[in-house]
């Protein structure tokens, strides 16, 4: 099959290798690397998942090696186009736009530069607080280095101009209990020509603080990198060391893990709506959502003694069993859940000034979404399939029946409603689980992990799929650590939603694309 | 329309008789309400500013707006603007590029002024302590008056955080 789908472009490539069942990897030269990613970004329509840059200068290589993830949908294969690259490598941002933030953010990271890049600005390490030399995740980069706190250049913002025209600059800090992020409107009346978005405030350097540390001290910090996802990044990761380690969990573990990622799931959605109706002043749906959420988290806290089901996933399986009391509880809880979502839900489409809020709000094209290779609810409302528990089914994803809907209008009434029938698939989910859930053990001793090798990791989080690449180096310890978020694919997206819509739509548009910032910012 | 009086009407008066107040968030939250009532004349506004934080921590301060814990009872409120805050929270380690947006918004809260550090990572960049992109934690920048540990904490765990903190500023 492989050998079927590459052959168009046999001539351009070395070669090609199964780095593991369904992760093919694909080695070309600088000068082909165009048409090659071409070919399966657009003939064989592959999205971009993610792209990782590793240091291999002191390893048995001379130079850097960039991988670009490909995922292919019709069938479970990523094809993973090899690169390496001394200082410099052919920017593809341009026939890509996909790789806009990954080529600045690598030459943030690695001091690697992409040539003819369309937006050469510095991503990451703001010029204000960070040296231009300073590229963190070289490995002769010690992470103490604290360079002097000072101005060390500026960053060069998009200036519109036109007579009338002004600007609205928002954040980082903005008014509600929300992450920082900077928002530039450029208006014209109350319409708006352009917004420019500026992330990465938060940036705390989590893939340098994973460098050199034991697969299990890791558990550590994935939970903490996007907090209402700190169950679907776990998972992610410990998914990926389960596959280089060659560790089977049992079965029964294998439905647990799905149930905690449903239930993550269900919170986060619940939330999400709650806050969709908060922005449009709904606030009796609002506060019956909130309740909704609130209980999802009591469930929680009373299965495995936290709120946001941390320290569940360990490597290996899981560490809360349930017995049947805690069966009774969650079908009892999941029953009062879906009859208030179920009034709630027809309220919504009862009522005008609801819907007049949210339809033709926040319009995002499906080109916007495919070339941008957006993921989860962003582009599922646009008419762009995503989903990697179907893609790439892992668990026990495959035996289970969902969902996961696409609409097509873009707007924010098509985000929240796949947020409606998200929350519908999980439940149903839970329940399946719930009564298949096989007897056995959780949790069964991991084999350490094997040197030198690299694998990818992913889940499918309630925003969309969360990616992670994790190497190892001789010693079996973790040398790389990439960890994509599924907003780091959504955000730029945001800039087209809201073209031509008023600026005082902007709150509901961000709240129906709810993206993370601690999980793009890293 | 007539679907949410059908259901007011079925459903009878919630405030009456909710069953989803928990005891110890209205214990607690009493002697909040006092404390608050006698020095601040009946509200406590409080900017809340993340330094760096995984927004866990926010999604639990959110939390303390849904109707179990209903904090504006007690007479706490979430302010936009720094210049109407009582006192300032910080969630999440600093970061560099936090660090001087998070201090003008701490400037900007007029004096005299609390400051309510939440969260584990909060006082000293807990596990992000030491990498170069933070500056740690507000330990050393700002007077931290308290410090709410858990990562995150609990709601109810902030609200008796923040009794603590005037317990300790005005007596028992
Ligand atoms: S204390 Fe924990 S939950 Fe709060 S911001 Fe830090 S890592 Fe996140």
């Amino acid at each position: 099959m492989v050998e079927e789908l590459l052959k168009p472009i046999k001539d351009l490539i070395a070669d090609y290798s199964f780095n593991t069942k369904n992760e093919i990897v694909i080695r070309t030269s600088d000068f082909n690397l165009a048409k090659v990613s071409q070919y399966l970004f657009r003939d064989l329509d592959c999205e971009l998942a993610t792209v990782i840059a590793t240091d291999d200068r002191f390893s048995d290589d001379c130079c850097f090696t960039i991988r670009y993830v490909y995922s292919y949908h019709k069938k479970n294969v990523f094809f993973i186009v090899e690169n390496k690259v001394k200082e410099r490598f052919n920017s593809l941002a341009n026939i890509i736009p996909a790789l806009n933030w990954y080529e600045r953010e690598i030459r943030d990271m690695f001091g690697l530069v992409p040539l003819n890049h369309p937006d050469p600005r510095p991503l990451v390490l703001f010029p204000e607080n960070f040296p231009p030399d300073l590229h963190p995740l070289r490995k002769d980069f010690d992470i103490k280095t604290r360079p002097e706190l000072k101005s060390y250049g500026k960053y060069e913002y998009k200036e519109v101009e036109g007579e009338g025209v002004f600007n609205i600059l928002v954040g980082p800090i903005h008014a509600g209990i929300i992450e920082p992020g900077h928002f530039r409107f450029s208006l014209a009346g109350e319409h708006v020509l352009q917004l420019e978005i500026r992330h990465f405030w938060k940036h705390r350097g989590v893939e340098k603080l994973a460098e050199g540390k034991t697969a299990e001290e890791i558990l550590e910090i994935v939970p903490r990198v996007s907090g209402d996802h700190s169950y679907a990044h776990t998972l992610a990761y410990v998914q990926a060391i389960e596959k280089l380690s060659n560790t089977e969990i049992p079965e029964r573990a294998k439905y647990l893990r799905v149930l905690f990622a449903e239930l993550e799931r269900l919170m986060c959605n619940l939330n999400d709506v709650a806050w969709l109706f908060q922005d449009v002043a709904y606030s009796f749906g609002a506060q019956g959502m909130f309740i909704l959420k609130e209980e999802v988290m009591r469930l929680n806290k009373a299965l495995t003694g936290n709120r946001f089901n941390k320290n569940v996933l360990k490597i290996g399986g899981v560490s809360v069993d349930l017995n049947q009391e805690k069966v009774n509880l969650i079908i009892d809880k999941l029953g009062f859940i879906a009859d208030k979502f179920e009034f709630y839900k027809k309220i919504i489409f009862d009522s005008a000034s609801i819907l007049d809020r949210f339809e033709t709000t926040g319009r995002i094209l499906y080109e916007t979404v495919k070339e941008l290779s957006c993921v989860g609810y962003t582009a599922r409302a646009s008419g762009l399939k995503s989903d990697i528990r179907k893609e790439h089914p892992y668990l026990i994803y495959d035996k289970l029946t969902f969902t996961s809907q696409t609409f097509e209008e873009g707007d924010c009434f098509a985000r929240l409603k796949c947020r409606l029938s998200d929350i519908e698939d999980s439940i149903s989910i839970i329940k399946e689980v719930l009564a298949d859930l096989p007897d056995g053990e959780i949790f069964t001793q991991p084999n350490p992990l094997p040197a030198n090798r690299w694998t990818l990791g992913y889940s499918e989080g309630q925003r969309g799929n969360i990616m992670y690449f994790v190497k190892t180096d001789k010693e079996g310890k973790i040398d790389r650590l990439k960890i994509r978020d599924p907003s780091f694919n959504n955000w730029q997206a945001i800039q087209w939603a809201v073209l031509g819509d008023i600026v005082a739509d902007f709150p509901l548009v961000n709240k129906s694309l709810n993206l993370s910032y601690a999980g793009t910012d890293l | 329309m007539f679907r949410i009086f059908k259901e007011r009407f079925k459903e009878g008066i919630k405030a009456e008789e909710l069953k989803i107040r928990d005891e110890n968030v209205e214990i607690l939250g009493k002697q909040l309400k006092e404390k608050i009532d006698k020095y601040f004349q009946g509200s406590f506004a409080i900017r809340e500013v993340d330094s760096g934080s995984c927004n866990a921590c926010e999604y639990e301060i959110s939390a303390l707006s849904n109707p179990y814990y209903d904090i504006e009872r007690f007479g706490v409120k979430f302010v936009a603007s720094p210049k109407h805050a009582d006192a300032i929270m910080i969630t999440g380690c600093l970061t560099r590029n936090m660090y001087e947006a998070m201090m003008k918004a701490y400037e900007n809260v007029p004096n005299p002024k609390f400051v309510i550090a939440v969260g584990d990572c909060a006082l000293d960049g807990g596990i992000f302590k030491g990498s170069y992109a933070v500056m740690d934690g507000i330990k050393d920048k700002l007077p931290v008056d308290i410090w709410i540990k858990g990562c995150p904490p609990e709601p109810i765990d902030i609200i008796s955080g923040l009794l603590m903190l005037l317990n300790q500023k005005f007596g028992e």
